[in-house]
């Protein structure tokens, strides 16, 4: 399938073509020192461009970062070295920057592939790349950029984390042009003659670092920070750990309920006979811009909720009313939906606090009664990595309090080029001291560091954790899972066939010390970005424990939760990736060609980076023992720098979403259907005998946990996305579900595939839904 | 999704000759053909759905099927087999194609006993090329519609619950 192409443009070309052969890659062989077809003040506008457009996602240094593929070095080169500029051209004009396709002008187009093409070690010339200018990449680019020119592109300036406190809100009003009240945080308003424009700023950052701009796409984005609403909320009962062990029936007090991680309500009121009646009560609208994928908490009547530019608000969860709010910062770095790593999962209370870590890496403890900040640390202590486009990490998971102690994972850590690593920490909630951390790779000299290939400690990177953990109480045993390790593909990470511990695991911890009691590796030696880090579920059958999680093969898992022995395993999806997969003994085994794979040549990976599974996390019903699991049906070529082109799931009759059920004691299915869209929540099951979840085309739906049939569904304003909780309030249950954009894989892979479906791109918005008084 | 009416008689026969390890005989095979790899870029040009159904009496292997919605006419229609489904192979048999941006496929094969066990195990496809997504398109595995032949299996609406088993190719055809 793999065959030379012949439409390469001009003689120059076609004797490069000849010279490449119809496989090989052979960058430097023709043009190496021929100047380039670009000039160096394209260059020089594009390093502009580049950062304000692509450096967020590709990173300044071009190294690429999860969904964003590497656009320098031998992993770019493989993967467009056959390719035109031309064609390099097109596939940004027409697709980039994500969520904002078309919005780049030729020209910034043009200078962006020539400063592209200049970092990976072409020359600038005398004439001017257009859009119709097609000269093998391969022919001009090594991979290699020269070392005048070797720096990264400037981080894109963004509003400056704020200092507590502030003043009125402010917003960004009317298109034609805004004028915010006051700056970022405290800072004085700034004019429109008196702009602190920096070069490559947008519109839309120009904005949010209080500039007076104009405003065509009505952004409506808030630009003022801090405490915008203090609150007074009287009798606020503080969270004793007590009740995080036992959570009131009419709360939800963490991520996913329990520290179990059930996500399973015991309240009854709404029930299979009456959900029909179920009608909406009440929406809040939320901040728009960036990623949602947020789990409302509800605690003593009021319901807490994070929102983007990490804007935190506590509402009267009967009625809706604001009762604080408190807006942290920044905001989201470009208008529309944002990426996978600008977001944050779950909050967690204790005492009289709310714990809310951000994707920039900070850790806060607001006062829950007033919404004032108590503490603030961050995880890395600030440790710049200008490669990363900030700091060495940020952290998207959320967090779990077990024993007075705030415990937090990280995102976007550990990349090439930078000598941290990623690691799991906990914070004394009383002050957000550093307790302990445990680093979620393995070391030269620990358990399993004989599993990297020999890499040097600094070499081995990976394993982010960007799901909260769980917790056993009774064995005082916190479980989390981890992501691959990083580069995801082994043929770049070094790592040759070594498992890479304690990359894509189950890690069991001691709560106190941080102290690994066992791990369990589910994918050792990933290497197609198939995550294994999601929901560690913790069920009890008799005197067994045992941890229940799915990763994005789609193979639901069943760990000893005391030994972290293999227990059971059931494959959900199909799946191509691995040769061979025993179910009896947990063993896999990847492909030849992923084995032995190569920068340049296609990968077929199914499930791909969607997954089979992803952060759409899973319910246990405990009273049918049903784990009810969000799927996703679709599949990937890739090639070495992580492009991608999508295809659905063979078998699947183009049905990209799939809700299942297994029952816990010995995975077997209970009940399943699929539709075209994906499921975008998690799922909460009820007492009721009830679950309820939404989707990609904007229905949330309750279904009979019992055979999967839909009892009640209602359509949104978009996306159905992020964690539905059910809570009670005076002897009334509630559901509440959010609607918005953003994400990784899970959001990108149906909007190409699924053409026929139409969303809006705001709708951030709280919905809270009961039966009728 | 177009609805599909099992046929309990022919997984029948299917599931006795796999359970037997007999060679597939008169049993039954469906497929969706559906858009080949495609990205924001390309998805303009890679289009269209389709169905196809094959049988094979242990003589004659016989294809036919219907597509739909192509952006360009097709230009050829084959079959592949694969080292595993969803990943790209090497060409088995040319189909008879209607020239157009919806219309017909169909072929009659003689297998040979190594087509037959592809068959068998779920690694045959067929692929529909276009004018603007030819085979040899430039960024990768490219055609225009492809789908994997697989034993006939129940294929319900959307959001119909399936209770126990439902199909997944791994666990409905015979080893790889």
């Amino acid at each position: 399938m793999r065959k030379k192409t012949g439409f390469f443009m001009g003689a120059a070309a076609t004797v490069a073509l000849g010279a490449l052969g119809a496989t090989a890659i052979v960058p430097a062989a023709l043009g190496q020192n021929a100047a380039g077809p670009f000039t160096a003040q394209q260059v020089v506008d594009g390093r502009e461009a580049y950062a304000a457009a692509c450096a967020y996602c590709h990173l300044p240094d071009l190294a690429g970062t999860n969904d964003a593929p590497a656009l320098g070095g031998v992993a770019f080169v493989g993967a467009w070295g056959k390719r035109t500029t031309a064609q390099l051209y097109s596939k940004i004009h027409l697709t980039m920057p994500l969520g904002g396709a078309g919005s780049l002008s030729e020209k910034q187009t043009a200078d962006i592939v020539a400063y592209i093409l200049e970092r990976n070690g072409a020359k600038p010339g005398a004439t001017a790349l257009t859009p119709k200018t097609a000269v093998p990449i391969g022919s001009i680019a090594s991979g290699k950029a020269p070392p005048q020119t070797a720096q990264p592109a400037p981080t894109a300036p963004v509003a400056t984390q704020p200092q507590s406190g502030g003043g009125a809100a402010a917003q960004i009003s009317g298109r034609q042009e805004s004028a915010p009240a006051s700056g970022a945080g405290n800072a004085p308003a700034q004019s429109a003659g008196n702009a602190a424009a920096q070069p490559g700023q947008s519109l839309f950052q120009r904005a949010m670092a209080g500039v007076r701009v104009p405003d065509p796409g009505g952004f409506g984005l808030p630009t003022r920070f801090g405490l915008i609403h203090e609150g007074n909320i009287q009798n606020y009962q503080p969270v004793t750990d007590d009740m995080l062990r036992n959570p009131p029936d009419s709360s939800w007090l963490m991520y996913r309920r329990n520290y179990e991680g059930w996500s399973y309500s015991p309240l009854n009121q709404i029930n299979t006979e009456n959900v029909k009646n179920l009608a909406l009560k009440w929406m809040w609208s939320l901040p728009e811009n960036g990623t949602l994928e947020i789990t409302p908490l509800i605690h003593n009547g009021i319901l807490f909720i994070w929102g983007t530019s990490n804007t935190i608000q506590a509402l009267d969860a009967k009625t809706g009313e604001l009762q604080w709010e408190n807006r942290l910062g920044p905001a989201p770095r470009r208008p529309g939906p944002g990426p996978s790593t600008e977001e944050t999962r779950a909050m967690g209370l204790w005492g009289n606090n709310i714990y809310v870590n951000t994707p920039q890496g900070y850790l806060y403890a607001l006062d829950a009664r007033t919404g004032k900040e108590v503490w603030k640390t961050h995880i890395t202590d600030e440790k710049q990595f200008p490669n990363n486009g900030g700091t060495v990490g940020g952290s998207t998971g959320g967090v779990i309090i077990i024993n007075g102690r705030v415990l937090v994972g990280m995102t976007n850590c550990g990349r090439k080029g930078d000598d941290n690593h990623c690691y799991i920490s906990a914070y004394d909630a009383k002050t957000g001291k550093r307790d302990w951390k445990f680093v979620t790779v393995a070391l030269k000299g620990q358990k399993g560091g004989d599993t990297w290939n020999n890499l040097p400690d600094n070499e081995r990177k990976g394993g982010e954790t960007w799901i909260a953990g769980t917790y056993d109480p009774a064995t005082n045993t916190t479980f989390w899972g981890t992501a691959q390790a990083k580069p995801w593909r082994r043929d770049l990470r070094g790592s040759g066939d070594g498992a890479t511990e304690y990359a894509n695991s189950t890690l069991a911890l001691d709560a106190d010390t941080g102290k690994l009691k066992w791990s369990y590796n589910h994918a050792p030696g990933e290497s197609l970005d198939l995550d294994e880090v999601f929901e560690r579920v913790v069920v009890t059958h008799g005197t067994q424990k045992s941890i229940l999680t799915i990763g994005k093969p789609g193979i639901l898992w069943k760990i000893d939760a005391v030994t972290g022995k293999f227990i059971a395993a059931k494959q959900t999806v199909f799946q191509n990736v691995y040769e061979n997969f025993n179910e009896k003994t947990g063993k896999v085994v990847y492909r030849k060609d992923i084995q032995n794979q190569k920068v340049n040549e296609w990968l077929s990976s199914c499930p791909g980076p969607q997954g089979g599974h992803d952060w759409q996390s899973t319910s246990y019903h405990q009273p049918s023992d049903a784990l009810i699991i969000p799927l996703s049906q679709s599949c990937v070529f890739m090639l070495g720098n992580g492009s991608q082109t999508y295809f659905e799931m063979p078998g699947t009759n183009g049905n990209n979403g799939r809700l299942s059920a297994y029952r816990a004691r010995d995975l077997k299915p209970l009940w399943s259907f699929q539709q075209r869209s994906p499921f975008l929540t998690g799922v909460v099951s009820t007492a009721g005998n009830l679950a309820f979840v939404g989707d990609f085309d904007r229905v949330f739906r309750a279904v009979d946990t019992r055979n999967g049939k839909t009892l009640w569904q209602t359509r949104l304003g978009t996306t159905v996305q992020g964690y539905p909780v059910s809570f009670s309030v005076d002897g009334k249950q509630y559901v509440a579900v959010t609607t918005g954009l953003g994400g990784g894989s899970p959001q990108n892979k149906p909007a190409t595939l699924l053409r026929e479906v139409k969303r809006p791109a705001n709708g951030y918005n709280l919905f809270v839904f009961a039966l009728p008084d | 999704m177009a609805l599909k009416f099992f046929v309990p008689a022919r997984l029948a026969a299917l599931a006795a000759s796999l359970f037997f390890g007999a060679p597939a005989l008169a049993a039954d095979y469906q497929t969706d053909l559906s858009p080949m790899p495609l990205d924001d870029e390309t998805k303009f040009i890679i289009d269209g759905r389709g169905n196809a159904t094959a049988s094979y009496d242990g003589k004659t292997f016989t294809v036919k099927g219907d597509f739909k919605g192509m952006p360009s006419n097709a230009i050829s229609a084959h079959i592949f087999s694969s080292h595993l489904p969803g990943m790209p192979g090497p060409k088995q048999f040319d189909l008879e194609v209607t020239k157009s941006t919806s219309g017909t496929i169909s072929g009659s094969f003689t297998l040979t006993s190594a087509q037959q066990r592809l068959l068998r195990t779920g690694k045959l496809y067929i692929q529909i090329n276009s004018e603007k997504a030819p085979e040899e398109y430039p960024w990768g595995p490219k055609g225009t519609l492809w789908g994997w032949l697989f034993p006939a299996y129940e294929v319900v609406g959307p959001n119909v619950p399936q209770q126990d088993h439902w199909f997944i190719p791994q666990l409905d055809v015979p080893t790889r």
